[in-house]
């Protein structure tokens, strides 16, 4: 076998981590025949099979999203698991994180992370892939995400050719690594008209919360 | 003070991790009130990514465990410790897995800070923080940077600052509750 592919979101077959995924491997294939296995870290008995693919896999690709500024618990413990002695490793690693801030800055830092990660583990480093705003592709009309997509489908062709990661692609997914001044102060401008927020106040107000949005339900007062 | 501290030491067996925590707790204890959570004895399940604390019981997750009292515990002290023996370069997954129970703690709105989007206060005041660690074998100084800028960056979304990082191999309990309780 010579590419897997393991998913580390929480939300498994509902999750973004799986829609990205499915565009680098429409890419993929219309480079390589070959099939690429792909399992997912959630749900019980998940890791084991995730560890059986990657102790098997002469290259792995490792794709999650951004979690409190780093891994997924679920991830992090398959970290562990492969660090263990007497676990087969293959040859190469790879990473894509994806993250619903829109800016790549947030995901940097886990980046050095799964670098040193798998200098320890004496493997082949392939990189990662980082790509912010991913949160509501779900429900982004087609136009929104074409070129999402469009990306991902050639970093999964180039992959097939090349065996690596397209540096031209994987920096034009890091755009914007920061937001320009311009759209700050586009955001500054409508947020008071809601637009902002728009994604979440649709689910509130669809779910009955939109008057509890501000709720403090943990504070307990009065403690010393 | 109110101070909570997150041990993630996932050893079996009495470890040394644990007992140097057992230590501060109890100094901290002499003045303070302490909350200490061994996190591996709990039941803290993985956030699913449902977001339901975020909009459909704001604030409030969902998940039936013992996340809720941690959570409480947290948003409510003056200072929290997050502990735990490296593994695998990082902080223990369970440690992990707790802090991404935090973001019921946050509000999904995003807001402007310092030129990048980050999440709302849903509570008027967050904990700042300090991290305590053990060192693997081949633990070095570019791991412990990576994990202190990690926390930094988890500070700004928390809306509160890292006031240290430590090892417990050059760090005594007298010298870690100086800087909790007086920084």
């Amino acid at each position: 076998m010579r590419l897997a592919i393991i998913n580390g979101s929480p939300r498994r077959k509902k999750s973004n981590s799986k829609i990205l995924t499915d565009h680098f491997l429409k890419g993929y294939y219309q480079g390589c025949t070959d099939e690429v296995p792909v399992r997912y870290l959630a749900g019980q008995k998940r890791t084991e099979e995730a560890l059986s693919l990657f102790e098997q896999a002469e290259t792995v690709i490792i794709i999650f999203p951004l979690y409190t500024d780093s891994m997924p618990g679920m991830v992090k413990e398959f970290f562990e698991e492969i660090s263990k002695p007497g676990i087969i490793r293959p040859r190469r690693i790879g990473f894509i994180v994806q993250s619903g801030f829109p800016e790549a800055i947030h995901s940097v830092f886990v980046e050095r992370y799964l670098a040193k990660l798998v200098k320890r583990l004496k493997r082949e480093y392939l990189g990662t892939v980082i790509k912010g705003g991913v949160e509501g592709i779900q429900i982004m009309p087609p136009g929104m995400t074409r070129k999402l997509f469009n990306h991902f489908e050639e970093l999964g062709r180039y992959f097939a050719g090349h065996g690596e990661f397209s540096p031209e692609i994987m920096k034009a997914l890091r755009k914007p690594y920061t937001l320009s001044g311009r759209r700050r102060m586009m955001f500054n401008l409508l947020k008071h008209t809601g637009l902002t927020n728009y994604y979440w106040n649709t689910h509130l107000k669809k779910n009955g919360a939109w008057e509890k949005r501000f709720d403090r339900p943990y504070e307990m007062a009065g403690i010393e | 003070m109110n101070i909570t501290i997150l041990n993630g030491d996932m050893s079996d067996t009495a470890s040394d991790f644990s007992a140097y925590i057992q230590r501060l707790a109890k100094k901290l204890r002499e003045k303070h009130r302490v909350n200490l959570f061994l996190l591996n004895q709990m039941n803290i399940q993985h956030c699913s990514g449902c977001w339901n604390c975020w909009w459909k019981t704001p604030g409030e997750c969902q998940t039936n465990d013992d996340a809720e009292q941690v959570l409480r515990a947290v948003i409510n002290a003056d200072f929290v410790i997050f502990a735990s023996p490296l593994m695998a370069g990082f902080i223990s997954s369970r440690l992990k897995r707790m802090t991404d129970r935090f973001v019921a703690l946050l509000h999904p709105y995003i807001e402007m800070r310092n030129g990048e989007s980050h999440h709302m206060k849903r509570y008027a005041h967050y904990p700042d923080f300090g991290v305590i660690l053990s060192k693997e074998a081949d633990t070095d100084e570019e791991d412990l940077e990576i994990i202190r800028d990690i926390y930094d960056r988890f500070g700004i979304n928390f809306h509160a600052q890292q006031k240290y990082l430590k090892c417990i191999e050059n760090s005594k309990v007298e010298e870690v509750v100086h800087e909790t309780c007086d920084y």
